[in-house]
């Protein structure tokens, strides 16, 4: 595999899964992959893994989108957002909002056709809000819901609704030349700030209860959750292909190259005459809607959102995946979220084995928190580069470029030309 | 004669230290000088007024045909407008090649959409080529900028001046570090340059600014103590006490 940051091309870009052969390496396995879980799985092949297993591996691949992401803004700009969550959540929702209309609206109909007048629009509307915000108390519309019952104005509000958020505060925080631990504190406290906004019960989205049911896609009923849960495997391996595809061609031209002077010493790319603000404005605005997009196909997977799921420790895990992954190199950060991420499933599902030491029994359900932990600080101690890392292991075995380098200790000594000879 | 860049009344407080007092400079579009001081002088504030890094307390930095004024600039317009600035410690980016480095600084668009939409055209690449050769590094244009020596980091980061194609160019202390053969070869590139465009050169080193041979600002508590040729300066009775004081 090559680096990803290795010089663009002499005269003409080559096509870029040609020129770098990680590109190519990454689709062929994401391909393969999705063809092997599609032929065990039991929607349309031999059945040997379960459904829910693969709708952990669909939301899987979700996690490793919004971790591109992450690298994206964090691995390559600098930004160390610790909010991009909250963008993931907002996806989720916008979609969930739909799911959760659609199919009541389905519901009420049936149950409101079996009187003797047929039911006016208002009367359904009353049904459907009763239904969804019964449990909340109220039984009303809030005008947050305006929209729900169109599923493109909610598909374009995935992709807006993240979009603004993340422009409108990027604007404000960029503008003010915050930088470092201050503006992640900042992603921070806007993460926790929503999540415990959207905990109120007032807020119009159903409060701690969030959103449920979004499995069940709307009159698709006698469709079997196991042929769904490919068509959504599908569709996350789509998404994470083609936004590994749009981000390896953002950071491997120019703009790339900018990126990364960036991350190494904003005040000189400044005096080269670019903008830096405007660049970290349209990093975190576009990674803000991948991780939205990646929220809409993760939820309904998962079947439920609730305000929770957009507190600060999710975008911390998020910033944890890439950097044991190994930043700066888009497949480390998908390897982390992959790897990391299915370890957390496994070890908090309780199919690792207690651990007992005789006086205390490790559970790893409580442990793997702590386990997750030290990993962690080892891997920024020792490892810096990550999982990522083992790959320059054998990148390097190769001899790196050095024309140009002096052969000997003064300007006496052999020169490259006279070598060659 | 027009001038390109005009300072006057210019002053700068830090934390009660005045680093800049009333200060007033001019140069003209194709004008080489040379700036000294001793240390804390003034010179490197100078350079952060002109570039928009400090913002001054009163005075005026004013630019081009139009007199458009600096102070309302932002760093990377005041870049864009033609101010290119070399610093003291060699600053390149290290983790890319030394065609990335290059082609960073080649003048092109800088908008983020027109970066990202960017294709390296045959006229880039022979700027890039060009400005390799004259800086000595033909043939490391793959290599690493961060892989290196000082010296070779110097060059790299006077290419990338010359690359942004400026109209004025601040550079500070170009020949620190240097053998005297790239000395030499420094002091080309600057008169050379000088031709076209204005060159403020910040130097401790006499002798380099001696062959500059050119008129010369000597800053003292942030203020011109003397103007005028080399010989003139070193003449002057304050100049000797407060700099060549022995």
């Amino acid at each position: 595999m090559v680096d990803i940051s290795s010089p663009a091309g002499k005269s003409t870009r080559k096509p870029l899964v040609l020129q770098y052969p990680s590109v190519a390496l990454f689709l062929i396995i994401l391909s393969l992959f999705t063809a092997i879980i599609t032929l065990l799985g039991e929607g349309f092949g031999i059945g040997l893994i379960s459904t829910s297993f693969v709708k952990t591996l669909g939301k899987t691949l979700c996690l490793c989108l919004a971790a591109l992401a992450m690298d994206l803004v964090w691995g390559y700009t600098g930004i160390l957002s610790l909010g991009h969550m909250a963008f993931f959540g907002i996806g989720g929702y916008a979609i969930g909002m739909w799911l959760m209309y659609a199919r009541t609206e389905i519901i009420v109909r049936d149950s409101l056709s079996a009187s003797a007048l047929p039911p006016t629009a208002q009367e359904i509307s009353d049904g459907i809000a009763t239904q969804i915000f019964g449990v909340v108390g109220a039984s009303e519309f809030p005008p947050i819901w305006a929209l729900a019952h169109s599923l493109p104005l909610q598909l374009a509000a995935v992709v807006l609704v993240p979009g603004l958020l993340a422009l409108v505060f990027g604007w404000l925080a960029f503008r003010s030349r915050v930088t470092g631990v201050y503006l992640s504190i900042l992603t921070q406290a806007m993460t926790l700030a929503l999540s415990l906004y959207l905990f109120q019960n007032d807020s119009g989205l159903r409060g701690n209860n969030g959103l449920s049911g979004l499995q069940n896609l709307p009159g698709l009923d006698t469709v079997p959750q196991s042929t769904i849960s490919i068509l959504f495997f599908w569709a996350s391996a789509l998404a994470l292909g083609l936004g590994y595809l749009l981000c390896a061609w953002m950071v491997s031209g120019k703009f790339g190259s900018v990126m990364r002077a960036i991350r190494d010493d904003e005040n000189r790319v400044r005096f080269l005459g670019y903008s830096v603000e405007a660049y970290k404005l349209f990093v975190f605005t576009f990674t803000a809607v991948i991780c939205g997009i990646a929220g809409a196909l993760y939820y309904p997977q998962a079947g439920i959102i609730n305000p929770a799921e957009m507190a600060p420790i999710a975008s911390i895990y998020l910033a944890v995946w890439v950097a044991i992954g190994g930043r700066g190199r888009l497949y480390g950060a998908v390897i982390g979220a992959a790897f990391v991420s299915l370890l957390s499933t496994w070890f908090t599902g309780g199919q690792a084995p207690d651990v007992s030491l005789g006086f205390y029994t490790i559970q790893w359900v409580d442990w793997w928190t702590i386990l997750l932990g030290f990993s962690f600080v080892a891997v920024t101690l020792f490892a810096p580069r990550g999982i990522g890392g083992l790959v320059d292991r054998f990148t390097e075995r190769r001899a790196p470029v050095r024309h140009g380098a002096d052969l000997g200790p003064d300007s006496g000594s052999l020169r490259e030309k006279e070598a060659e000879e | 004669m027009s001038t390109l860049l005009e300072v006057s009344g210019v002053s700068v407080t830090f934390d009660g230290f005045r680093a800049i007092n009333n200060l007033t400079f001019q140069i003209g579009p194709a004008e080489m000088r040379a700036v000294i001081g001793p240390n804390g002088a003034g010179k490197t504030t100078f350079m952060d007024i002109i570039t928009g890094k400090t913002r001054p307390d009163s005075g005026r930095v004013l630019w081009g045909e139009k007199s458009t004024s600096l102070l309302s600039l932002s760093e990377s317009q005041i870049a864009r407008a033609g101010v290119g600035r070399k610093f003291q410690r060699p600053t390149v980016f290290e983790d890319q090649s030394v065609r990335e480095n290059l082609m960073l600084a080649v003048e092109n668009k800088r908008g983020p959409l027109s970066v990202l939409r960017f294709r390296a055209a045959g006229k880039d690449h022979e700027k890039v080529a060009a400005l390799a050769q004259e800086i000595g590094l033909a043939g490391a244009l793959e290599r690493k900028a961060g892989e290196l020596s000082h010296g070779q980091k110097q060059w790299l980061e006077i290419g990338m001046l010359l690359a942004q194609n400026p109209r004025l160019l601040l550079v500070d202390e170009p020949a620190a570090g240097m053998t005297p053969a790239e000395r030499e070869h420094t002091t080309d590139i600057l008169v050379e340059a000088a031709r076209t465009r204005a060159v403020v050169v910040v130097e401790h080193d006499m002798e380099f600014v001696r062959r500059l041979n050119c008129k010369v600002t000597v800053l003292h508590e942030g203020a011109v103590l003397a103007e005028g040729s080399l010989d003139h300066v070193t003449q002057n009775e304050k100049v000797i006490e407060v700099y060549l004081g022995r």
